[in-house]
């Protein structure tokens, strides 16, 4: 451009008269078409624009939304706990606590560097080449380890070999171990319960989880829930009738009697007289629940709930309970039992003394099969039969505890002349530890029967009348007669406090015959007896030494096992009676 | 007039913006927050859990019993040995 000075044909500046289109590119006109096409792309391209964002915005938002989403958007999961369960003082008994499983990718984990495998088959506890046969697996994924606590999990984690991932679960804990076993029961490494109260109360134990919707930023931190959160329920906490105290008692007790007496097995079960609640139930052999690799059916099997035995004499005071009751005979009525033995059909029935002319009273204290042998004659099988049901005996236990039995009483139209007879002391009939002292509470108690409870009981329960106050509370008499001297059970008796019980002895019936080396003795009794509190049943199978007899071996077990449970629990002495001497022999008792 | 309403609504409108992204900073900090307090919630559950079991395990009867015998060479009480102390009133 120059200021040119006097060229008209070129347009100037009206202002400054500068002319700016001298350039001859400028004075070319272009045709009109040129900028149509320019015009025409423009707005095609916006047109496209304008399409791909409402087919964006419009159409495949769901898509587009829910891609988003996956790239931020978690699920979490959110476990919900195992209830714990408690004894009835609160003390913990099973608790879960959260573990790591830790699993592996084979073929990831195959790359790793020797040493780091070598580390890690050490913190897993296993052999190098244990953790090779592992990873030698086509799968795709292998648990290497589950239930592995979590400090360990955390150093495995730091090992940082590929392929190696953990997954959180829970593992439960016993802290009371083998002493309350047999009551709580265990779960299995998918936390279901297994045995006993574990699987019982499976349902309310085990929680609901939750989970919730989140957003996560780029570092894993959650930044906002997207969704309500679906809380999880963790599982309620159970609350047991077991007092420790008693059952380690109980245990220690059963544990003391089964190695001195050379026995196959024991068991005892502790009944809260006022409100049916099992206090101890404690079995020997048993089990460690932490650590179940050694675990054998003997040991499992809990003996007061699932095993089956003729008790024997304990079942004596059942018979004469019902003549009271009906009135046929009174304590005080006479009966011949001759020389100690009797003859019914071609059978005989012997005694272990002659006991000649006795009340009823004595026939209790004596323990003679001849006296409740006659005493059981007044009555009708039915009349028995009936009675022995009202007791439980040969029903199935309602109590929320899987595997109780419900023992054994055959229909009374078959009962031959010897079995109405057998039957009155306790042979010919099957029943569980804990039907027997079950049954026992209705004695102690007014005459009522009430269910039995293994959770924490708030109210006393409403029992069903089975006889009257006054009957039971004459066979308590009874009963307290047999620990004093002259009875068969003196080794029951516990300095300071007045107790009662009747003992059994029980031959083992193997093979279609009773064994005459093999026996179970028992004894049931209550204490103190001024005001029955607890009911204690004790059972010992096979007791392999000299003393074989329910007095003699069972017995010392109530007696030691009542003492220490009554101090326990702070219970008042009824007795002045402090020093016991037990007589060398004491009265023979019968089967 | 116009003009002026304008310039008011802007004003606004640049107030609100601001609030808001204000709240919704508070309410990023208050989650966080929230979510930390929530751990460590979790965290002393299963701390508590697991001193219960301690506990439990350390006050097991067997334990207890083996201590004082042992270290304390205590020996059972036997009804002999107990003064019984009653109350006036009751027997």
């Amino acid at each position: 451009m120059s200021r040119g000075s006097s060229a008209n044909n070129s347009r100037v500046a009206r202002s400054k008269g500068v002319p700016f289109s001298k350039n001859p590119v400028l004075a070319v006109r272009l045709p009109v078409w040129r900028s149509r096409v320019v015009l025409f792309v423009l707005f095609f391209a916006f047109a496209a624009l304008a399409a791909r964002a409402a087919w964006l915005q419009g159409l495949s938002t769901q898509f587009l939304q829910k891609q988003g989403e996956i790239r931020y958007a978690r699920t979490l999961d959110l476990p919900a706990t195992r209830g714990k369960i408690t004894d009835r003082d609160g003390q913990v008994l099973a608790s879960s606590v959260p573990v790591k499983a830790i699993w592996a990718i084979p073929d990831d984990v195959q790359n790793a560097p020797a040493d780091k495998l070598k580390e890690l088959a050490q913190l897993l506890g296993m052999s190098n080449a244990e953790l090779q046969k592992k990873l030698d697996s086509d799968r795709g994924f292998v648990y290497l380890k589950r239930q592995v606590e979590q400090d360990v999990a955390d150093k495995i984690v730091k090992l940082g070999i590929e392929g190696i991932q953990t997954r959180k679960e829970y593992k439960r804990f016993y802290p009371q171990g083998e002493v309350t076993t047999h009551v709580v029961g265990f779960t299995n490494v998918e936390d279901v319960g297994q045995e006993s109260m574990e699987l019982a109360q499976q349902k309310t134990l085990v929680g609901q989880p939750g989970s919730r919707r989140v957003i996560k930023d780029r570092l894993g931190h959650i930044v906002e829930d997207i969704e309500s959160i679906r809380e999880p329920h963790d599982g309620k906490d159970l609350t047991l009738s077991i007092d420790s105290k008693i059952q380690y008692i109980a245990f220690t007790q059963i544990k003391e009697a089964v190695e001195k007496f050379n026995a196959k097995a024991g068991a005892a079960v502790v009944l809260d007289v006022h409100t049916g609640e099992v206090l101890a139930l404690a079995n020997y052999p048993t089990y460690n629940p932490n650590d179940r690799s050694k675990l054998t059916g003997e040991q499992l099997r809990n003996r007061v709930m699932t095993d089956t035995f003729e008790p024997g004499s304990s079942m004596k005071p059942f018979p004469v309970v019902m003549a009271l009751e009906a009135k046929k005979i009174t304590p005080h009525t006479m009966f011949d039992t001759g020389n100690g033995a009797m003859v019914i059909a071609d059978r005989v029935i012997h005694d272990t003394h002659a006991n000649h002319t006795i009340d009823v009273q004595t026939v209790i204290q004596k323990s003679s099969n001849i006296g409740t042998t006659k005493i059981a004659m007044l009555m009708t099988p039915q009349d028995l039969w009936e009675m022995f049901t009202k007791l439980g005996f040969g029903q199935q236990p309602k109590w929320g505890f899987p595997g109780a039995v419900a023992g054994r009483v055959r229909p009374y139209k078959s009962w031959r002349p010897i079995e109405h007879a057998n039957m009155s002391f306790g042979q010919g009939i099957s029943v569980s530890l804990i039907q027997l002292a079950r049954a026992y509470l209705v004695l102690a108690r007014d005459g009522d029967i009430i269910p039995l409870s293994f959770q924490k009981v708030h109210e006393a329960p409403h029992g069903t009348q089975v006889i009257s106050p006054k009957t039971a509370a004459e066979m308590r008499e009874m009963l307290e007669m047999v620990t004093l001297p002259g009875g068969s059970a003196v080794k029951a008796q516990v300095p300071g406090y007045r107790v009662g019980g009747k003992t059994g002895t029980a031959q083992k019936f193997i093979g279609g015959r009773y064994s005459h080396t093999k026996y179970i003795g028992n004894f049931v009794g209550m204490a103190p007896m001024s005001d029955p509190r607890f009911i204690i049943a004790v059972m010992i199978d096979e007791p392999s030494g000299p003393l074989k007899y329910g007095g003699d071996v069972a017995g010392p077990v109530f007696s030691a096992l009542a003492a220490q449970a009554l101090r326990a629990k702070n219970v008042a002495p009824d007795s002045d009676l402090t020093h016991i001497i037990i007589p060398e022999s004491a009265a023979q008792e019968n089967m | 007039m116009s003009g002026k309403i304008n310039l008011v609504l802007t004003a606004l409108l640049v107030g609100c913006g601001l609030s808001l992204v204000n709240a919704q900073y508070q309410a990023r900090h208050l989650f966080i927050e929230l979510e930390r307090s929530q751990s460590k919630a979790r965290q002393l559950d299963i701390e508590w859990s697991q001193l219960q079991l301690d506990q439990s395990t350390l006050g097991k009867h067997a334990r207890i019993e083996e201590i004082a015998r042992r270290d304390l060479t205590m020996t059972p009480l036997t009804a002999a040995r107990t003064q019984y102390l009653t109350t006036e009133g009751s027997k």
